[in-house]
């Protein structure tokens, strides 16, 4: 309650000093320390006074940060207003970012617009193009770097990551940088990629302008704020009264396509595993009268999902608020309730003193106890009273989930499909389900309302139609693939496709197979190949069909055929890859580095294409 | 009747003996199924595909085709296998079909759910245990059954013999089994010498052999197209065969000019004979089956249109001699005798029930499974398939014995083996067979325990009935010649025949249509209490009915369909 109506006047605050600012001269701001803010400011005395104190002591980059800051919280909000940049003269500034779904460059392209405006000479590249031995020539270099996998590059960005981590890694003396790490603190790598890149620069001997920022699923106010004050950081300083205003608030919201969250309703909604499957893989069938997602074939949209009542009950329980209605709403809707991360359990300690928490930080078992555990389990197993607000602060906002989109708009017209599969597992003797596919799964019923969010996906795009595709996509990897063939049926395409699917079992899993049937009549489909692990004693996967079908398969290659990876990121992605080297190397009678060096070729040629989760 | 060949008949010839497109249709993976054709053609080979009726009302939402899967069957002459073989068997079950071992009324084994993709994979393992799955489906002389009368050492192993190699004399030649399953040589068929016995074509419909050792009717003779009755002289040796022709069981609800048969004894053979026997009636059946119609294709209708004596010439100018007088015989029931028995040579066979011949791990009952596969471990004996769908443990050792009953003990393999169960038998029916009606295998238990209940109360619990189901009129569980017989006509309802022979030799008659399980129940408990009371000593239960006037006795097939219902309501 007092939160809002601090953050209310802020707001205000905000748009004086943008005015104000321009019109105080700067002999004034100089001399006299306590008059920053005018009388007319919407304060109480006392409040204005303590803010006086605060930002005439500010550095400029303090205060730029602060502004940003306050930005960022409202950034979507009102428009804000825009005053123009004095003309600097350019200064160079690399962009160079590392990304697998899109964010990190979707920020890159928001700094280059930012620098632009301040006044800098962007470029943006991506890591997937960088060459080591080039890295020194950008003496300006801001990095923002995604972290994947358990801990690893962004695959497009992996070669040259392990360059700059090699031995041969060039000197950097004359470069400044700046690294934005994106991140998730549901794993135990959190931001590594990103932390990794800062430590190494400086190693190298780059200076660090700003430091990093870690950001999680909830980046962009952050992101938005660090940016401004960076940018400022590598410029000469200049008035500070340019400092605010020269942000372009709007930026994140407005890019090419329209990424708000769109109302969606449930038209379908089937299980495709048999009864006797132990898999549970939902078909989702999103209508949209009006405003379609504006989506391609490789894009996937981002779901909304809410958490399992059982469980917000549970925590309410286990925190003495199961009376707080209003409270249940936020948790259900808005909040991350599973996720456990040792910052957590940090600001549990810091509010609780529970002396078992602290302990467990104290001597770096953290780490290990949250291994498995969600934030129920925190709060049962350390039980403690909380305030609302007490548990809000423990939680963060609830990310959206994406899911790769599994249809194609000139067949299924204002409809999108998905193809989603429920997470379920025990840990710690407790039964789990993962938040957004259950959800999906249990709660999620024909006809019912949801919101849905564009993720765009450029590097995983059909090229012209003429040109062949190999994809590859065991269980939910498939469902991009529906999408592809379903638009080369409709253009009519004339290049050959290539199906590899994989799942259990053949009778009880095989995803879509009267489509197939049809897509094989009809020649949308010009091949497939299958995998069932569970139909025969030894364990069959997609790769071990690769292999069996190298020949086919490199002369598909050789021929210019584009190669489509979806779906497992932990195992299957890199068993693929595995398996495509072996292949180069039997096939082409090379050696493992010469083959491994022609798988590269594909990747760099952005034949290679993956879209791993 | 049209002239016209069925479309079976024009399948076979145009199939290249039986290759038809079946390798190719094992490279087509986006389906689990395989063309029509070569639905008709893959039987041949022993397999059928079927599909899981359990699942199918929801396969199309879910944008899954129809659960398919094949059921494969073996070919075992006198269902005689070797521990080494069960085991093999055992394993293939665990990791190509469902899991379970499907013992059939016709002394082997059937594997279900084994999927496409599995299939050469099956057969190769198959192959390897020295077994195969040729003819044991199809237009042609189909496994053939021996007695097992395990205390009859020598008649037996003369029966088994005969068997053994009626079924090799009679098999299909062509490579075309080899070369889809085994990868074997391509032979390119086409010259008729490829069959010498049944040519392009085979025969107008399935053809089913058994060797009977009086006084066991364990394999149910007078239900088969062709059988041979031991006849011993005083040493125990077989100096010769009765030679039966021209049963069968299969018929259609409503079409009264098919119906179930039992077999004539047609004349004697010495044993030398016996083979040119069986080649001449099949070779006639070839010759004169009818062609155009399947549902009258069998041998049985054959020798209805024709006539035993005009069919017995014919056989007797192919063999060119005359076939003797038919020699007395007597069997005395068409059953399994539980338990222990010694064999002449000191070796000893051990009978075990198995219901409904399904061999798995029961969840809280018996792991017959399991069970078995630790016997066969230990066992220097051999396995017999029975014709009522049972396995004898036979020859075994005196010294493994103690180690044998230790297992049977363990597993509960004797366990609710009460009397009528053991004289029960079901077909397989749902979810697999794609002809069922009705429910059979899953069913036929809860019903056999209501009625012992009644059973008990009156007394007869100890008492050996024969009891038979089957979830459609095709009669796999040889339903017309059991004391009761249960046939499936739709979902939940049976017919219910009586008046069948404990030893086989009588059809039965239907007493009443439609019954659901209260109404089986209670139109069997009055006759149960009738028997009771009023029957001779050792009097049968199925010759108790007749007697008693409760249902009219059928001669033979034609009168089947005659007088039927209960007579005490058509007297009222
Ligand atoms: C497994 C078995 C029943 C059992 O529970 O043991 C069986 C099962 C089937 N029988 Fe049978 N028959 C089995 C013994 C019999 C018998 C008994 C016998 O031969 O002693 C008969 C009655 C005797 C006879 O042939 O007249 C029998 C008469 C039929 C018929 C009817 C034939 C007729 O002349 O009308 C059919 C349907 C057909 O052939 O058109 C049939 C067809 C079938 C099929 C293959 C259904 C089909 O054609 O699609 C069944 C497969 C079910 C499944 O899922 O396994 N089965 N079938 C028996 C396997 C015997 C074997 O190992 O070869
Ligand atoms: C670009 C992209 C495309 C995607 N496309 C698809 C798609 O098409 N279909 C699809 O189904 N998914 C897709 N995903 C994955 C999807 O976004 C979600 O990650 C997935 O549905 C799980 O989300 P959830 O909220 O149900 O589970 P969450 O609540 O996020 O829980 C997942 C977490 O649970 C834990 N966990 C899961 N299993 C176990 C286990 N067995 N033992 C212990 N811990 C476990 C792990 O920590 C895991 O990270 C995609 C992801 C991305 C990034
Ligand atoms: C499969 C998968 C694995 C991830 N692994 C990590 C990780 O190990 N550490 C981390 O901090 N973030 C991890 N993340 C979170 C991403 O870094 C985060 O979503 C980021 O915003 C993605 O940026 P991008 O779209 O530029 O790739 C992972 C995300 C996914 C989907
Ligand atoms: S009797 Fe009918 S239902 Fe039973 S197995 Fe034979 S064909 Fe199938």
């Amino acid at each position: 309650m007092t939160g809002e109506r601090f953050f209310y006047r802020l707001k205000f605050f905000k748009k004086n000093v943008s005015l104000t600012c321009s019109k105080i001269p700067r002999e004034t701001q100089a001399m006299s320390a306590f008059a920053l803010l005018p009388q007319t400011a919407p304060f109480g005395d006392d409040a204005r006074l303590s803010l006086d104190r605060v930002l005439s002591a500010a550095s400029p980059v303090q205060r730029a940060w602060l502004a940003g800051f306050l930005a960022g919280i409202d950034a979507g909000q009102a428009p804000l207003p825009r005053v123009d940049a004095p003309t600097r003269a350019a200064e160079p500034l690399t962009i160079l970012f590392a990304s697998e779904s899109g964010n990190a460059e979707r920020l890159a392209q928001d700094v280059a617009k930012l620098a632009r405006k301040g006044g800098f000479k962007p470029k943006v590249v991506d890591f997937a193009d960088l060459d080591i031995a080039d890295l020194p020539k950008h003496e300006r270099l801001i990095v923002i770097a995604a972290t994947w996998g358990e801990g690893e590059p962004p695959a497009r960005a992996a070669r040259a990551y392990a360059d700059l981590m090699g031995e041969s890694a060039p000197r950097l003396e004359r470069t400044t940088f700046a690294v934005l790490a994106l991140g998730d603190t549901a794993y135990a790598e959190f931001c590594g990629v990103g932390k990794a890149i800062d430590a190494r620069l400086a190693e190298l001997g780059a200076v660090r302008t700003v430091d990093r920022i870690d950001c999680d699923l909830d980046f962009e106010a952050p992101a938005a704020a660090w940016i401004k004050s960076t940018l400022d950081a590598f410029a000469p300083i200049q008035e500070s009264s340019d400092n605010v205003v020269s942000i372009d608030f709007g930026s994140h919201a407005s890019t090419e396509i329209n990424r708000d969250p769109v109302a969606a309703e449930i038209i379908e909604h089937v299980n495709l595993n048999s009864s006797r499957s132990d898999k549970e893989t939902v078909h989702l069938v999103l209508g949209f009268d009006g405003a379609v997602p504006a989506y391609e074939p490789g894009d996937s949209l981002e779901l909304f999902p809410e958490n399992a009542p059982i469980l917000v009950d549970a925590v309410l329980a286990a925190t003495g608020l199961h009376a707080d209605d209003t409270l249940r709403r936020v948790l259900t809707r808005e909040r991350d309730i599973t996720t456990l991360s040792v910052k957590t359990l940090e600001i549990f300690a810091a509010e609780t003193e529970h002396a078992e928490v602290r302990r467990l930080l104290d001597e770096g078992q953290a780490r290990s106890w949250i291994e498995g555990r969600q934030l129920i389990d925190l709060v049962e197993a350390f039980p403690a009273a909380l305030t609302g607000q007490q548990l809000t602060a423990l939680t963060r906002p609830l990310p959206p989930r994406a899911y790769s989109i599994a249809s194609s708009r000139k067949e299924v017209g204002n409809e999108a499909h998905l193809l989603i599969a429920a997470v379920r597992y025990d840990a710690h003797g407790r039964r789990r389900g993962g938040v957004a596919s259950t959800f999906v799964a249990d709660r999620l019923k024909t006809g019912a309302a949801t919101r849905v969010r564009l993720k765009p996906n450029k590097h995983f795009r059909l090229p012209d139609p003429s040109t062949d595709i190999i994809m590859i996509g065991p269980g939910t990897g498939i469902a991009p693939f529906r999408a592809f063939v379903q638009e080369r049926r409709a253009i009519g395409a004339d290049g050959r496709s290539w199906l590899f699917f994989g799942d259990r079992r053949y009778t009880h899993d095989f995803l879509y197979q009267l489509e197939w049937q049809d897509a094989l009549k009809d020649g949308s489909l010009t091949r497939l190949d299958l995998a069932f692990s569970r139909d025969t004693p030894q364990k069959v996967y997609v790769q071990h069909r690769i292999w069996e079908q190298r020949h086919a398969l490199v002369d598909w290659l050789d021929n210019g055929a584009q190669l489509y990876v979806c779906g497992d990121a932990k195992a299957m992605a890199k068993d693929v890859r595995a398996a495509l080297v072996a292949t180069y190397a039997d096939v082409k009678a090379l050696s493992a580095e010469a083959a491994e060096l022609a798988v590269v070729e594909l990747e760099r040629g952005r034949r290679y294409h993956q879209d791993v989760y | 009747m049209s002239k016209e060949l069925s479309r079976n008949e024009r399948i076979k010839e145009a199939s290249g003996y039986l290759r038809g497109t079946l390798a190719e249709g094992l490279t087509d993976i986006v389906t689990g199924a395989i063309t029509e054709d070569d639905q008709q053609l893959v039987k041949f080979h022993g397999m059928y595909l079927q599909d899981d009726r359990d699942l199918r009302a929801e396969r199309t939402k879910k944008k899954l085709e129809k659960a398919y899967s094949f059921m494969i069957r073996l070919r075992i002459p006198g269902g005689v296998c070797t521990p080494t073989q069960w085991l093999q068997l055992d394993r293939i079950a665990q990791d190509y079909a469902n899991g379970t071992l499907r013992l059939t009324t016709r002394q082997t084994f059937q594997f279900h759910g084994v999927i496409k993709a599995n299939l050469k994979a099956t057969m190769k393992a198959i192959d390897t245990a020295l077994l195969d799955t040729l003819a044991a489906c199809g237009d042609v002389n189909r496994n053939v059954l021996a007695s097992t009368n395990p205390h009859q050492s020598r008649a037996h192993k003369a029966a088994l013999d005969l068997a053994r190699s009626i079924s090799e004399h009679l098999l299909p030649q062509t490579a075309a089994y080899r070369e889809i399953w085994l990868d074997g040589e391509k032979v390119v068929g086409g010259e008729d010498v490829v069959e010498p016995v049944y040519g392009r074509t085979y025969l107008p419909r399935k053809f089913k052999t058994v060797v009977a050792v009086p006084p066991s009717n364990e394999v149910d003779i007078f239900a088969q197209d062709l059988g041979f009755i031991a006849i011993l002289d005083d040493a125990g040796e077989v100096k010769g065969w009765n030679v039966t022709v021209g049963g069968g069981m299969g018929m259609t609800h409503g079409e009264e000019d098919t119906y179930p048969r039992t077999a004539d004894v047609m004349g004697f053979c010495r044993p030398e004979d016996a083979l040119a026997v069986a080649e001449a009636v099949v070779t006639v059946q070839r010759d004169w089956g009818d062609r155009t119609l399947r549902k009258h294709a069998r041998l049985k209708y054959t020798i209805e249109d024709r006539g035993l004596e005009a069919f017995r010439a014919e056989v007797e100018r192919r063999i060119g001699k005359a076939l003797g007088k038919p020699q007395p015989f007597r069997f005395d029931n068409n059953g399994d005798r539980y338990g222990w028995v010694e064999g002449e040579d000191g070796r000893s066979h051990l009978t075990l029930f198995i219901e409904n011949g399904r061999l798995r791990d029961i969840p809280g009952g018996p792991s017959l499974m399991t069970g078995f596969r630790r016997i066969a471990e230990v066992h220097d004996g051999e396995f017999r398939v029975t014709a009522n769908q049972n396995v004898i443990v036979a020859n075994v050792s005196p010294e493994k014995r103690p180690e044998i009953e230790a297992l049977v003990e363990e597993y509960g393999l004797t366990s609710h083996a009460t009397a009528l169960r053991r004289n029960a038998m079901a077909c397989v029916a749902l979810p697999t067979c794609g002809l069922a009606l009705a429910e059979s295998e899953r069913y036929l238990p809860s019903l056999v325990t209501a009625l012992e209940e009644r059973l008990t109360l009156r007394g007869l619990g100890e008492d050996e009935i024969t009891i038979r189901m089957t979830g459609c009129p095709n009669g796999c569980a040889r339903p017309y010649i059991a004391e009761i017989g249960l046939v499936g006509k739709g979902p939940g309802r049976y017919n219910l025949y009586l008046g069948g022979a404990f030893d086989g030799s009588r059809l039965s008659k239907l007493y009443a249509a439609d019954l659901q399980h209260d109404e089986i129940v209670s139109a069997l408990d009055p006759l149960f209490a009738a028997y009771a009371h009023g029957r001779k000593p050792t009097e049968r239960f199925g010759d108790f009915v007749i007697r008693s006037g409760l249902v009219a006795a059928t001669r033979n097939g034609r009168d089947f369909h005659a007088n039927t219902g209960s007579l005490a309501e058509a007297a009222e």
